[in-house]
């Protein structure tokens, strides 16, 4: 990468910085004739003579020449915003490609770090750089050669034209340029150094607002939010004393380039009005010359604005480019891919021959290692925290370079195969496994995006490709097909959900799947297979509850003609739900459709007065009695801050007042929170209940269209609700204790009747996992992780305490990987004893090797029996 | 069935006597109204439950398990407090009570009960009385039956 911005600058845009050179050189000519034509329509045409004139063969009078010449202005003033426009365009265009390729060559860079580089810099310095930082660059990218071009060749005319007129007073002119020259650049300079600490400053910030939001449970478990405070303050502090030393400074390059801007004029009058009066200069030429240095103030005011911007953007860049250009950086071609990347190896055994590897601290390295593992073997290498474990597990792997020694996959050197190559063959599972903020099935089908599956076909094309050409930029298209099914063993998307789905049940994720799939929207992928069968089991499960006593006394049904007393008023009246996932039911009160439609149905008053009740008891039960916010918070429908708000409106309410439409919707959105069985606040008498039901088809007619509302049929699946709340069609009643739990225990016996396990386990492959896969525990992201190993059927599978404490989870990895050579790194005895072959690990040495009986001593203890006896005799 | 009938109910149980009504009424708001059917048990002996039972409708029979089977010790019916000890301290359930009809009861969880005192001293005060009454009764009743053990 290049060091400086502008050899970045030439090697990459210069065809581009020649059109827009050549742009600037086509816009003087008309720029030129815009200034001359006014001239010849005042002179020539409005107070000219002899006509006609003749002009390209044709005889026009004074005003057709007028005419003509006004057009032709016009011509010239449209031409010119023209150019400028598409110069301006251009210029943009260049910057912002430019500004894509140093993104892209500069998140390359982060693809190519080794490892032990992610220990000493982290993403809170890295983001800025990529998307903050270089942003200035791309602005700048699209002057940098045509405004010194362009200004300095201004100047240079102008400067001609002053020396033509006479070589002392042009010498006066530019007397202070050499100056200028020279003392700018002199204090730039400082500026520019603070400019680099500012950003490093910066940066440091940014890392601290990172590591904050790592570190949230322990800054609290601590108490340390107080100093965490101080010292973001002490930065944004030092931030604000170097923003005003490079205020202070660039005012004084800036006043000082005024102050000598203004001093030639000064000399202009005192010495060429001494050489007037003497005689000795005519007095034209002092005008023209004092016309002329007005004029040649302004390019140089703009070159000299061009160089501070360039010293400022240059910082900037170098301080990027610095942190990405590293010497250690892995090798573009081991990770460029490609068909020819992939090497077939004669055999997949693994041999360190005396390897020393560091992944950066102390207890993090690993010294004189000499190990084979050959085709088949079942190897654990037990160890400690620190013990060098998991680096010597990660050498094996290729994933740690040895800083001495040789490590071979197949007789080749894992420095020499390509990364392609290695994953092709070895699936490494760390000890705790990245997962992305996606869904648990695109984590695992991860390991088989390395690329496109059609390597052709599945390119960019039309302006996406050509952009991704001019720009350096990656050719493949990220929304082609990446999941290489062949390498999972299948042939089509189905089969590789069954593989999915067996790997899901070895790894013994099924049961959480089963339950992530209940509770998961699985309806926006249209199948209607699925559907059916979601409709099948419902209808199952309402038949169950219609003659079943034990789950009657579970379920409340939704059924048109009744009133569900386990639900809200909102989802009663409504008979349906706000169509977007986690929205509550009364946010549909402040939806004017639907007060339009409640009032149509003549229950708009009704439920008015209901929403009075509620506030006027809510009120009554929390406020009046002194309540604290905590049980406010907890229990009432109305907050702390809405009570003083609710009190006035019932009290207009109860004055008989004209309420406001604002008020009326949140009454009955009030209203529309209230569930009958649960809230004993409103008696429903049987007019109220028959209204209520009977104001359903009024609603459902009036929203049948609303793309906001699902309404609830027995017959379709209502995609707001989860499969589970599908299949029941109804809700646990309010008024049993545990209803859910008991619900839960009948719905598996249905769901497995019918077949459903597998496809709500694979709707369950649709959960999002969240940011870093947090909505998941540790064991379940490492299980995830392991099949994402496994998915690629690896013929050497490395693990790193994936398996501890589990040794039927390692019996059945083991049992399923057959000929698959196995090492996993454990702590674990119990696991360490299950493999064929340990090999232990204390401070960084390999201290044993054998079958678990014979290394257990020097493994667990230290030492071996035999210099046990020898330090005791 | 509303709250006005449940804090009624509420107002009635001895260890709520002496608190406001408002308050009550709150503490009606928070509790559930449960079903249960013949047949079903609102506690079980030997769980730890946290929610106490006043049972608004209903008989239920109180029943422990003995070497002979289940024992009938006691029934309970309408405005008939079961389970209350749960709400003060962790024991498991010293008997079963069994729904000998539909019952209606009003669940109260330690949970609510619990924020409702350290929301409301007082309310902690008059159940603090409540007990206080209780406690002298037993002790009042163990003394005499002392007295009648060593007389006899």
């Amino acid at each position: 990468m290049e060091r400086s911005l502008f050899g970045f600058i030439w090697r990459y845009s210069k065809r581009q910085q020649i059109v827009i050179l050549a742009l600037t050189v086509c816009s003087f000519p008309i720029l030129y004739m815009t200034l001359e034509l006014p001239k010849w329509i005042v002179n020539d045409a409005i107070s000219g003579s002899d006509f006609p004139k003749m002009v390209m063969g044709m005889e026009l009078g004074q005003i057709q020449y007028l005419v003509a010449l006004c057009i032709g202005f016009l011509a010239l003033v449209v031409a010119n915003n023209g150019v400028k426009y598409v110069l301006n365009i251009y210029k943009g265009v260049a910057g912002e490609r430019m500004l894509r390729r140093l993104r892209y060559m500069l998140y390359n860079s982060i693809l190519r770090f080794r490892l032990p580089r992610f220990r000493r810099v982290s993403g809170g310095e890295l983001i800025p750089m990529i998307t903050a930082e270089v942003e200035d660059v791309g602005v700048f990218i699209g002057e940098a050669i045509a405004t010194p071009a362009f200004q300095g060749g201004t100047l240079l005319v102008y400067m001609v034209f002053i020396f033509a007129q006479d070589v002392f007073l042009g010498a006066a002119a530019i007397a202070l340029f050499p100056l200028q020259a020279y003392i700018i650049p002199l204090m730039q300079k400082k500026v520019i150094r603070l400019s680099r600490e500012r950003i490093i400053n910066v940066r440091a910030i940014s890392e601290r607002i990172n590591e904050t939001v790592s570190a949230a449970p322990d800054i609290l478990a601590n108490d340390t939010s107080r100093y965490h405070l101080a010292d973001l303050s002490d930065r944004l502090f030092l931030n604000y004393r170097i923003r005003l030393a490079i205020f202070k400074r660039k005012f004084m390059i800036k006043f000082l380039n005024n102050f000598m801007n203004q001093l030639p004029p000064f000399f202009f009058y005192s010495i060429g009005g001494y050489l007037v009066i003497r005689g000795d200069l005519s007095f034209g030429a002092l005008v023209a010359v004092l016309a002329a240095y007005k004029d040649l103030a302004s390019p140089w005011k703009e070159l000299l604005t061009w160089y501070q911007t360039l010293a400022g953007v240059n910082v900037k860049y170098e301080t990027v480019v610095e942190n990405f250009d590293v010497d250690d950086a892995i090798p573009a071609e081991r990770l460029a891919g490609g068909a020819d990347a992939v090497v077939d190896l004669p055999d997949t055994t693994i041999a360190l021959h005396s390897v020393s590897a560091s992944a950066g601290g102390s207890g993090q390295e690993i010294i004189d290692v000499t190990l084979e593992v050959n085709p088949g073997d079942r190897l654990a290498i037990y160890g400690a925290d620190g013990s060098g474990r998991t680096e010597l597990v990660m050498a094996m792997a290729g994933l740690l370079s040895p800083i001495a020694g040789r490590s071979t996959l197949g007789g080749r050197r894992l420095d020499e195969l390509t990364q392609q190559t290695i994953a092709r063959y070895v699936s490494y599972v760390g000890s705790d496994p990245y997962l992305f903020n996606e869904t648990i099935r695109s984590n695992i089908v991860y390991g088989l995006k390395t690329d496109p599956v059609n390597d052709d076909q599945d390119d960019l094309s039309g302006l996406r490709r050509a952009e991704a050409m001019l720009t350096g930029n990656s050719l493949h298209d990220v929304a082609a097909n990446w999941e290489d099914h062949s390498r999972a063993g299948v042939d089509a998307a189905e089969a590789l959900d069954e593989r999915l789905l067996e790997l899901v049940t070895l790894v013994g994720l099924e049961g959480d799947l089963y339950r992530l799939g209940l509770a998961s929207y699985a309806f926006e992928r249209d199948d209607p297979d699925f559907r059916d069968k979601i409709l099948k089991a419902r209808a199952d499960v309402v038949r169950q509850v219609r003659e079943d006593k034990s789950w009657k006394a579970l379920v409340a049904l939704w059924e048109p003609k009744t009133l569900n007393y386990s639900a809200t008023i909102g989802e009663n009246v409504l008979y349906g739900v706000p169509r977007a996932v986690g929205t509550p039911v009364w946010a549909a009160a402040s939806d004017p459709n639907v007060i339009a439609a409640l009032a149509k149905a003549g229950v708009d008053d009704r439920l008015v007065a209901m929403g009075a009740d509620v506030a006027g008891t809510m009120i009554e039960l929390f406020s009046d009695t002194g309540a604290d916010a905590s049980l406010i918070g907890d229990y009432s429908f109305l907050s702390a801050e809405e009570i003083p708000q609710f009190t006035e409106r019932l009290r207009r309410h109860k004055a008989g007042e004209d309420l406001a439409k604002a008020d009326r919707a949140a009454f009955i959105g009030l209203a529309f929170r209230l569930i009958p069985g649960r809230h004993r606040i409103v008696t429903l008498t049987p007019d109220d209940e028959s209204r209520l039901v009977g104001a359903r088809s009024v609603i459902h007619d009036a929203l049948k269209d609303d793309a906001n509302y699902a309404l609830f049929d027995s017959g379709t699946v209502i995609p707001p609700l989860s499969i589970e709340e599908n299949i029941l069609f109804g809700k646990p009643r309010v008024d049993r204790r545990g209803a859910s739990d008991k619900i839960d225990a009948l719905l598996r016996d249905t769901t497995r009747a019918l077949g459903l396990r597998d496809p709500i386990a694979r709707a369950g492959l649709n959960f999002n996992v969240g940011i870093a896969g947090g909505r998941l525990s540790g064991g379940q992201r490492r299980r995830i992780g392991l099949i994402r190993a496994m998915i690629k059927t690896p013929q050497v599978l490395i693990l790193d305490s994936v398996v501890d404490g589990d040794r039927p989870l390692l019996a059945r990895v083991l049992e399923a990987c057959g000929t698959t050579t196995v090492v996993t790194g454990t702590a674990d005895p119990k696991v360490a004893e299950a493999m064929g072959t340990v090999a232990a690990m204390r401070d960084g040495r390999l201290v044993a090797r054998g079958g678990w009986d014979s290394v257990r001593n020097i493994a667990v203890y230290g030492e071996d029996d035999d210099a046990r006896e020898r330090e005791a005799s | 069935m509303s709250i006005d009938t449940d804090a009624a109910a509420l107002r009635k149980i001895p260890l709520f006597r002496g608190i406001e009504d408002q308050k009550l009424r709150l503490l009606a708001f928070m509790s559930e109204r449960v079903r249960f059917d013949a047949g079903e048990n609102l506690v079980e002996e030997g769980d730890f439950g946290d929610v106490a039972y006043i049972i608004l409708s209903g008989q239920a029979d109180v029943l422990i398990d003995s070497n002979s089977g289940e024992q009938l010790v006691a029934t309970v019916k309408e405005n008939d407090f079961v389970g209350e000890i749960a709400l003060l301290i962790d024991v498991p359930r010293t008997a079963t009570v069994r729904a000998t009809s539909e019952v209606v009861a009003l669940a109260v969880t330690k949970e609510h009960f619990f924020k409702l005192l350290s929301n409301f001293p007082d309310m902690a005060l008059e159940v603090m009385r409540a007990l206080a009454h209780r406690l002298e009764r037993t002790t009042r009743e163990f003394g005499r039956l002392r007295a009648s053990v060593t007389n006899s």
